[in-house]
């Protein structure tokens, strides 16, 4: 075999094995994805029970109690994108959180075994979101890093590949409470 | 559970009488068998220095192997009511003061199928030999650890390869989960660097997945595989990560984990039989004393360190 011929082939093989690694990549995203997807939905099942359980009692969280509804309305709608499907993630989050502490303020309700079976329902599944968005959080960042690094940038600019966002971890999740930063401010 | 300065205070202060009489055993045992072996070895030095014409490799490596066989075996055989004694005696109480509800089986050891079972070690053991067995619930976790060696035999007795000796510690973990995922020491990073090293773990076909976690300083430790990128992030969080570092960090031994069909498997490197009585240093040093109660607090401190008893909704 001649030697133009040889480095043609060493090239091919290069090319397509690089070609390979960024399609493993991306569906390795997607993949994560669907699951992230599926904890997202367990949860949102969860929350009409514990609106009409806990409405009952809250007095001044209505409006609170209102936005979760109003987001789960929004999140169910078919064909979200990923990207808004991260953004309304983090909206609820934050406002399932305000809940659970605001369920602390009620005696009856910390005391009602549907509370209590719903809040550990909800702990529950908030641990598997959370594990699945770390997944995917990792799974972004090499798919990033191929976008980004040489040689495979060449490549996934031709395929038209494009840059992904990973979930913002709150700062909770990521680290212990430290005392001392919260009594220094 | 006690902490280890309230283990010090138990072992010189209620097993005080106990240890004077082990040792005065000891130190007559230790006469006995620098007799013995001096009995043995001035002989056989006599007729090997008439037999060998030459001192080659061979002859010395031979001279080697038979004297230290046969000191091997007058030890054993001296020490054998000693080491029982000490076990009844010290190590017995010692787990009891630990918790009164423990099992000790001084001459059981960790069944095969759980070893296997452990996905640990991809290579099977021909033999399984271990003692010092104890088991019983800690805070209702169901938990169970013995001192375990297990060997690969070779083409000759003399090729086996230790896959492993060290602590091996079974306990139910608290969470569900369906797949495996294991924890192993990360040699192949520190060896080769990041680059290399990372690439020869995602390319490792004996075992799972590579799972790479987000955090550095566990990373830099360890090397995750698993059969699913999310459960064994459900089951490694952050604090559990945190966790079985700072364990890593009080070991101070190589340190591997899995865990399979719901519970927890750690193995703890040390290279040596551990919970055995010294015949060279008196029972009664803090530095050999300390050895022992370090590792059984080590053993089944685990319930407490990685919080094993917080049990999860799931799992009630």
């Amino acid at each position: 075999m001649s030697t133009p011929l040889i480095i043609l082939l060493v090239l091919a093989i290069v090319l397509v094995l690089m070609y390979n690694s960024l399609v493993a990549k991306k569906n390795q995203v997607d993949n994560i994805f669907s699951s992230v997807d599926t904890q997202l939905k367990k949860r949102y099942d969860l929350i009409p029970n514990l609106v009409a359980t806990v409405s009952k009692y809250m007095d001044y969280e209505k409006s609170l109690l209102e936005e979760i509804t109003k987001l789960r309305s929004e999140a169910n709608r078919p064909n979200l994108p990923q990207d808004k499907k991260i953004a309304l993630d983090a909206q609820m989050t934050k406002a399932l959180g305000s809940i659970m502490v605001a369920v602390e303020n009620y005696p009856e309700l910390k005391a009602n075994e549907n509370v209590m079976q719903l809040q550990h329902a909800l702990n529950e599944v908030e641990e598997q979101i959370a594990a699945a968005r770390r997944a995917y959080n990792q799974a972004v960042t090499d798919y990033n890093n191929a976008l980004e690094m040489i040689p495979t940038n060449f490549m996934a600019s031709a395929m038209g590949y494009k840059h992904k966002d990973v979930f913002e971890i709150s700062e909770g999740e990521r680290k212990n409470v430290n005392v001392k930063e919260l009594f220094a401010s | 559970m006690k902490t280890i300065s309230e283990l010090t205070d138990f072992y010189y202060k209620e097993l005080y009488p106990a240890l004077q009489e082990l040792e005065k055993d000891r130190k007559k045992i230790k006469k006995r068998f620098i007799i013995y072996s001096a009995l043995y070895l001035i002989p056989l030095l006599f007729f090997v220095s008439i037999f060998f014409r030459e001192w080659d490799l061979g002859n010395i490596t031979f001279l080697f192997i038979i004297s230290t066989a046969g000191t091997g075996l007058i030890y054993k055989h001296l020490t054998k009511d000693y080491r029982a004694h000490f076990k009844q005696e010290i190590i017995d109480p010692l787990i009891h003061a630990i918790d009164t509800d423990l099992t000790y089986l001084p001459k059981s050891h960790i069944d095969t199928a759980v070893f296997n079972q452990s996905r640990l070690f991809t290579l099977r053991p021909d033999s399984l030999t271990g003692n010092d067995y104890v088991s019983g619930q800690l805070e209702s976790v169901d938990i169970a650890f013995s001192d375990l060696t297990a060997k690969k035999s070779g083409k000759n007795d003399d090729d086996a390869t230790t896959i492993f000796q060290g602590l091996f510690i079974v306990a139910d973990f608290h969470k569900n989960f369906k797949g495996t995922t294991v924890i192993l020491p990360d040699n192949a990073q520190k060896l080769f660097g990041d680059v290399v090293g990372n690439w020869l773990q995602a390319n490792n076909s004996s075992r799972n997945q590579l799972i790479k976690m987000d955090n550095v300083a566990f990373e830099k430790e360890f090397v995750v595989y698993g059969t699913d990128q999310i459960e064994a992030r459900y089951i490694l969080t952050p604090s559990l990560m945190q966790k079985i570092l700072n364990y890593k960090k009080r070991s101070q031994h190589p340190l591997y984990i899995s865990f399979v069909n719901g519970k927890i498997h750690m193995a703890v490197s040390y290279n040596k039989d551990l919970f055995e009585p010294s015949l060279f240093h008196s029972l009664l040093e803090y530095k050999i004393a300390k050895e022992y109660f370090t590792t059984l607090h080590l053993a089944l401190g685990i319930v407490e360190d990685l919080k094993l008893n917080q049990k999860l909704w799931s799992k009630i």
